[in-house]
């Protein structure tokens, strides 16, 4: 590197953030306003056309170049992951303040009209959620013994749970709805899908993250800092659901 | 131009942030002379209808704290100088980083659309429901210029504080870093703490506006001050987040200026990590007004007041840093001199507005303008301007003209004065309202008002001799010699100007007697 | 209270300022625009002085230390510990100190604000979008605030639609309106007299235009006004909103008192 240093010459460079940043653009603030400020559906599909490949190519080119090691590493994502984590902690608690600012100040909680919601499916998806914990701790003791197979078989019986977990969340929201309890039926609506999606949505994420660990995978290519930071996450988002249970299903 | 728009070293990703900020300031900075312009006189019609002028006032409020200030200091200013202050090739996450800056524009690219797109969104920097979701205006493009500007903040902050940690050159310990890096730190600390309340407060907005929920809808069990007290638990600190770093960038200049160590540096490190546990319990200053119970709003009017202790000690570190020293003045130093009486006026009125009582009166008049516009509009933009010409020589290799310099910063100084000053006395005279497109309640603000635009052309002037200046002279400047301003400090004396890829020809290590400010 | 305000500075910084509570027991109505008046005059003395002596330092300095020449370094002291502590403790302590003064005289003011006079003339007062209304006891709603010289008066206030803020210059008070709460006010107009309030709330387009007249009126013409408006049939009286009174026990909204 210092050879390069001293030149001058050489710069790193990564096409992966800048498509990323675009991606996120495309994908996420025009579709949106597209759709729900200016009622254009066309507009709202041709902005997710190119955004969603854009994004993807993006997050592609960084996981490879991450596996590849191709960048100046210097591992310390390890460390740096909890930092992250402190802020992820707090905008859920800025849901759960939210939702105990409205839930204690109501006169009647659940609000009038509201379904009785079960705890059976909680419950379910909660061990779920728990065993996939477990399954992805024993996939990365495979992978530091060097158990490659091993390795991939429990982390794709990790995401199938996950996936379980989100369609048995889908398949507990299809049947809210149905009985008519949508979001703005009333503020308990509001809270519950508001809460429970934004948890969802960091499955997805921690299931997407898991893919990016899989596919290189399959060829054989691993980094280990990444899987570590994976399977954290993965608890993080293991522990947050503890906390939606208790107050969302058992409060 | 690909190593441009591509790189993932921290000093272009840094020089981008300032382009970025820059040019949000430029155009935020115009819509200020539009809305001077149509405060001239009371009903003038430069807006050709209210909303437009709603418009103008939002983009300037958000674009200069959120697409100015914060990537200013927590963008430019640290991607530039942390990794050199500190001895580091880069920081901790080249990539990330990059995401970083790339976010940032995307955010203000949003911000921009404002200007093409139909009914653009009409809420204030505060975005304050219910309006915000009655609006026909597009608050979604608000949300998302939070969220894109606030996720590449976090991102940036967690990059940062793990550089900080972990990438010190060898030796060099706590108490050897550089005063910016201490004040970034603990601005970054503050970001990571509280930006996603705000995040978290602004998606639901968006939920309630377009997806029918009701988190802020009184009549369906939603709570209106819900929002405002989420809003101010994150933007109350968010002025901190400005403000250390500011402070931070101040102390550079003044002490390498005046060939002085910072005075006291303990206590003035002491004195920033006060800020951080305080900053969280006073955001209810900005609700005296509001109907929040009147326990809170006085108790946080006792903690308000408390923050002058922590930015007390800050200051005697700052007038300590003068006393016997030997300053030479650039135009860096210039607006680092201005710093001391902006600083005393901006935070002195701060005092009358953290008292409960008096905030009745001045609460949502042109005073409380005056007083942000000091502090944060003049006093921290005057450390990021004092900082560009400070960090010219590094960036660029070339010397910044200092003529111009000179002129331009007299221009700015006055300028300000005369926009903001008249501000302060229709604000308490009159009770001048905040956001008041015609103000013809009130015709005998008539004359301060010409005198406010007039300070604010002044200003305008300035401010193009000064971008002017700053092109002009990364083009054709005189070669700048190694070490300007004679400092002790890493980024100076380990690395060439403008610094290579990897920073340092060979990494630094410190001794435990080297300090960043061993001038002798 | 005839004491120089320098002389309470420096009682503050011995005491650290107990908060002074003011002696609300007597018949008298404390006006807290006096309070407010006065309050600001104390603060001013107080920021100038600290503003002053610490501008004036840092003028003197940065012009008694410039460089003579380019190669020289700055001599400030090195300090010891004891030092190190002392030039923070004790700038910190004065400083509380004066924090703690103006708390307590701002304390106290607050309490002058928040604590509403027995037989003050109440009003209901709705902010909508853009527009003040004022619903008098006896059922008469008004666009004009028209109030009784010499009484007090308590505003309980609501909104329709958008947070408002009820602003009177005059009188030093503001406070918000928002759907769902009620908040209050009170101010004394001691003399007859004419002033107007307006919106320091963003509410939207019209927000600079939502304004309206306040009319102290002698007794009798007060009086006289209340008796003949209500003769008129009230605007909006048969209308559905809910009067603030009713709203009391709506989520959040505890009274209007209890904020
Ligand atoms: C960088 C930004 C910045 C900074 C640093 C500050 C600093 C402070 N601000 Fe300000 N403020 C804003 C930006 C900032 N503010 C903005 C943007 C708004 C308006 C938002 C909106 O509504 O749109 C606002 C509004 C605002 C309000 C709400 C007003 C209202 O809406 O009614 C209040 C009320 O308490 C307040 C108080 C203070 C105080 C007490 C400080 C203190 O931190 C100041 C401390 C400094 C000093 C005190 C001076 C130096 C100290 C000494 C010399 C020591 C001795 C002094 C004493 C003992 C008093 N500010
Ligand atoms: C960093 C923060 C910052 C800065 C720097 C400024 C800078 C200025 N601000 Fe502003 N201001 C805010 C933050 C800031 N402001 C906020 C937060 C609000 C509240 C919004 C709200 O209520 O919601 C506000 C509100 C506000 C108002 C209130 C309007 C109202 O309530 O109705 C006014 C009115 O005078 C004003 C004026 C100005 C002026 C004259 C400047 C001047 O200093 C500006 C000087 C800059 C220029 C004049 C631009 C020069 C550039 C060029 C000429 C471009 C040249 C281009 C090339 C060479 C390519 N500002
Ligand atoms: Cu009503 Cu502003
Ligand atoms: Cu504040």
């Amino acid at each position: 590197m210092s050879a390069h240093a001293t030149t001058g010459q050489h710069w790193d460079t990564s096409t992966a953030p800048l498509l990323v940043a675009v991606g996120c653009l495309l994908t996420v603030p025009l579709p949106f306003a597209s759709y729900f400020q200016y009622h254009s559906l066309g507009m709202a599909v041709g902005f997710l056309g190119i955004g969603v490949p854009t994004l993807l190519a993006g997050i592609s080119v960084w996981v490879k170049e991450g596996v590849n090691q191709k960048h100046d590493q210097f591992g310390y994502s390890q460390m740096a992951l909890p930092i992250f984590i402190t802020s992820e902690v707090l905008i859920f608690l800025g849901l759960f303040v939210s939702y105990w600012a409205v839930r204690l100040w109501a006169p009647l909680w659940p609000p009038a009209g509201s379904p009785h919601i079960g705890t059976t499916i909680p419950i379910i998806m909660t061990i779920l959620l728990v065993t996939s914990s477990y399954t992805y701790h024993v996939a990365e003791g495979k992978l530091e013994e060097g158990d490659m197979g091993g390795f991939k078989s429990m982390l794709g019986l990790t995401m199938l749970l996950g996936f379980l977990f989100l369609g048995l969340s889908m398949f507990e929201y299809s049947h809210l709805i149905g009985e008519g309890f949508t979001p703005s039926s009333n503020i308990f609506g509001s809270a519950f899908y508001s809460i429970t999606g934004f948890h969802a949505a960091h499955v997805l994420v921690g299931l997407c993250t898991f893919l990016a660990v899989l596919l290189p995978a399959l060829n054989g290519k691993t980094n280990m800092d990444f899987v570590k930071c994976a399977g954290v996450y993965w608890h993080f988002v293991d522990i947050v659901w503890f906390f939606v249970v208790s107050q969302i299903y058992f409060w | 131009m690909k190593e441009w728009i591509f790189t993932t070293d921290h000093k272009r990703v840094g020089i981008l942030y300032l382009i970025g900020s820059m040019a949000a300031f430029a155009v935020a900075g115009i819509m200020a002379l539009l809305i001077r312009a149509e405060q001239f006189n009371p009903g003038l019609g430069v807006a050709s209808e209210p909303t437009q002028y709603n418009t103008w006032l939002y983009f300037h409020g958000a674009a200069m704290i959120l697409g100015f200030l914060i990537p200013g200091l927590t963008g430019w200013a640290a991607n530039y100088l942390i990794p050199l202050m500190i001895g580091a090739k880069d920081v901790a996450f080249p990539r990330l980083n990059a995401l970083s800056v790339w976010l940032f524009w995307m955010g203000i690219v949003v911000a921009l659309l404002t200007f093409v797109i139909p009914d653009p969104p009409d809420i204030m920097w505060t975005g304050y429901p219910p309006y915000s979701v009655k609006t026909a205006g597009n608050t979604a493009f608000y949300v998302f210029t939070v969220h894109l500007i606030g996720f590449s903040s976090i991102l940036g902050a967690v990059n940062f504080i793990t550089t900080i940690i972990y990438m010190r050159a060898p030796g060099m310990g706590w108490k050897q870093l550089n005063v910016f890096v201490w004040s970034l730190l603990t601005g970054l600390i503050i970001q990571l703490i509280f930006v996603p309340v705000l995040a978290a407060a602004v998606t639901l907005l968006l939920f309630d506006k377009y997806l029918g929920t009701h988190f802020f809808d009184a009549s369906a069990g939603g709570d209106t001050l819900l929002y405002q007290n989420l809003f101010w638990f994150y933007s109350h600190p968010a002025v901190y987040v400005i403000f250390l770093p500011a402070m931070g960038l101040l102390f550079e200049i003044v002490s390498t200026m005046s060939k002085n160590r910072p005075f006291n540096y303990n206590a003035l490190v002491a004195g920033m990590i006060g800020i951080v546990f305080i900053s969280g319990e006073v955001w209810v200053h900005h609700l005296f007004t509001s109907g929040m119970p009147d326990w809170i709003r006085v108790a946080q009017m006792v903690t308000t007041l408390m923050i002058s202790v922590p930015v007390g000690i800050m200051v005697m570190s700052l007038w300590g840093t003068i006393y016997k020293g030997s300053i030479t003045y650039n135009t860096a130093m210039y607006y680092g001199a201005s710093c001391f009486l902006l600083l005393l006026l901006g935070g002195l009125t701060g005092i009358p507005l953290a008292m409960a009582p008096l905030d009745l009166h001045i609460h949502g008049t042109s005073f409380v303008h005056a007083h942000f516009h000091f502090i944060m509009g003049i006093f921290a933009a005057f450390t990021v301007f004092g900082s560009v010409y400070f960090y010219f020589p590094k960036m660029t290799g070339k010397m910044c003209n200092e003529t111009l310099g000179k002129l331009s910063f007299w221009l700015n100084f006055i300028g300000v004065n005369v926009t903001f000053w008249p501000l302060f006395y229709i604000g308490i005279a009159f009770g001048m309202p905040r956001r008041y497109y015609d103000y013809s309640r009130i015709p005998e603000a008539t004359p301060y008002h010409h005198i406010a635009t007039y300070g604010a052309i002044m200003v305008g002037l300035g401010i193009t001799l000064m971008l002017v200046n700053w092109v002009y002279s990364a083009i054709k400047g005189p070669k700048a010699p190694e070490n300007p301003w004679r400092s002790a400090s890493l980024e100076w004396t380990h690395a060439v100007s403008p610094p290579p890829h990897g920073n340092f020809a060979s990494p630094p290590t410190v001794s435990s007697d080297w300090t960043p400010y061993n001038y002798k | 209270m005839n004491i120089g305000p320098a002389l309470r500075i420096l009682g503050a910084v011995v005491l650290t300022a107990v908060p002074a509570f003011a002696s609300g027991g007597g018949a008298e109505i404390a006006d807290p625009a006096a309070g407010w008046d006065e309050l600001w005059k104390h603060f001013l003395i107080d920021v100038t002085l600290i503003g002053g002596v610490f501008g004036a330092v840092a003028l003197y300095w940065l012009f008694k230390y410039r460089a003579d020449n380019i190669n020289q370094v700055g001599t400030g002291p090195t300090i010891t510990r004891a030092q190190m502590f002392g030039w923070a403790l004790i700038p910190a302590f004065i400083f509380m100190a004066d924090d703690f003064y103006l708390a307590a005289n701002g304390w106290t003011l607050w309490n002058t604000y928040r604590t509403v006079p027995k037989d003050a003339l109440e009003v209901k007062v709705t902010g909508s979008m853009w527009q003040w209304n004022f619903e008098y006891a006896n059922g008469v709603n008004s666009d004009v605030l028209k109030v009784q010289a010499g009484r007090p008066v308590v505003l309980r206030m609501t909104s329709d639609d958008v947070a408002h803020a009820f602003f009177l210059p005059k009188y030093r008070v503001t406070e918000d309106l928002m759907p769902g709460r009620i908040t209050y006010l009170w101010f004394y107009p001691k003399e007859a007299g004419k002033t107007y309030v307006t919106c320091v709330q963003f509410c939207g387009a019209s927000h600079a235009d939502m304004s309206a007249d306040v009319e102290a009126l002698p007794a009798e013409q007060f009086n006289n006004w209340l008796a003949s408006a209500g003769a008129k049939p009230a605007p909006d009286a048969s209308g559905g909103q809910p009067a603030p009174a009713a709203s009391g026990e709506q989520p959040g909204g505890a009274s209007g008192k209890a904020l």
